[in-house]
């Protein structure tokens, strides 16, 4: 599907930990997964409609990433694993 | 003709002989996967998910590292059994998930391993490599789709 992983962007910060600030799993844009493989994904993880998950799979390939879950903590780890079960290269941020 | 259609709420696969030859070739491909620093296939299954964050992400794959690699190995022995099938095999939607993670992952691995860094590079591939990858991904296309009807 995808052209090249954006190069990472290191934020600037101590690491301190906002409980009030939901953790988001992103997706990073990927050379080798299909977007219809993508889409699949998307939908059958997060239950989102076609439109929706099409909509990820399009910001992931033209922007290079995208935000596909927020939520506590447990919950964005548990997102990721589901993701890279599935190949895909997912992160966590806050 | 796909190589899958949805049957009974079952979804059969239909594989020449040459080609459950040719997918048996993916289980020792992944079985042998080294370790990340050493392997470019490594380095892709296992890439960090904190960014800024060395010792969150070592706590996530000290905690799901193993969780993933006994659902690979658990993936791996469905799509043994589909490939080693005489006729047609029928696969319950969940079983079908595991054979497609598995092409996928073969799909991964193949493409850190020939240095796929962006799309553009799977055309200058010796033809060879490009027909293994363009073939399973084929075959995974057929699959995702089959699938995708069911959600």
């Amino acid at each position: 599907m995808l052209a090249q992983p954006t190069p990472v962007i290191v934020p600037d910060t101590d690491h301190d930990i906002d409980l009030d600030k939901p953790w988001q799993v992103v997706v990073w844009n990927d050379p080798v997964n299909t977007m219809t493989y993508v889409v699949y994904v998307f939908r059958k993880l997060f239950r989102y409609d076609e439109a929706k998950a099409t909509e990820l799979m399009l910001q992931v390939h033209h922007e290079g990433r995208a935000i596909v879950s927020d939520g506590p903590r447990e919950q964005a780890e548990l997102d990721c694993f589901r993701l890279h079960n599935h190949g895909l290269w997912a992160t966590i941020e806050q | 003709m796909s190589h899958f259609r949805t049957v009974a709420g079952k979804i059969e696969v239909s594989l020449s002989p040459e080609e459950r030859l040719f997918l048996g070739d993916v289980l020792p491909l992944l079985a042998g996967i080294g370790a990340r620093g050493s392997d470019p296939a490594a380095d892709r299954l296992q890439v960090p998910v904190y960014l800024d964050d060395p010792d969150s992400n070592e706590e996530w794959w000290r905690l799901m590292g193993s969780e993933l690699d006994a659902g690979r190995r658990s993936d791996r022995a469905i799509f043994e059994k589909t490939i080693s099938g005489e006729g047609p095999v029928e696969l319950s939607n969940s079983e079908a998930d595991a054979v497609l993670r598995v092409l996928n992952e073969a799909r991964l691995t193949l493409g850190a391993r020939f240095g796929i860094d962006i799309e553009e590079d799977h055309y200058d591939l010796p033809e060879d490599s490009r027909q293994v990858l363009d073939y399973l991904g084929w075959i995974q296309e057929e699959l995702t789709l089959e699938l995708m009807r069911a959600l």
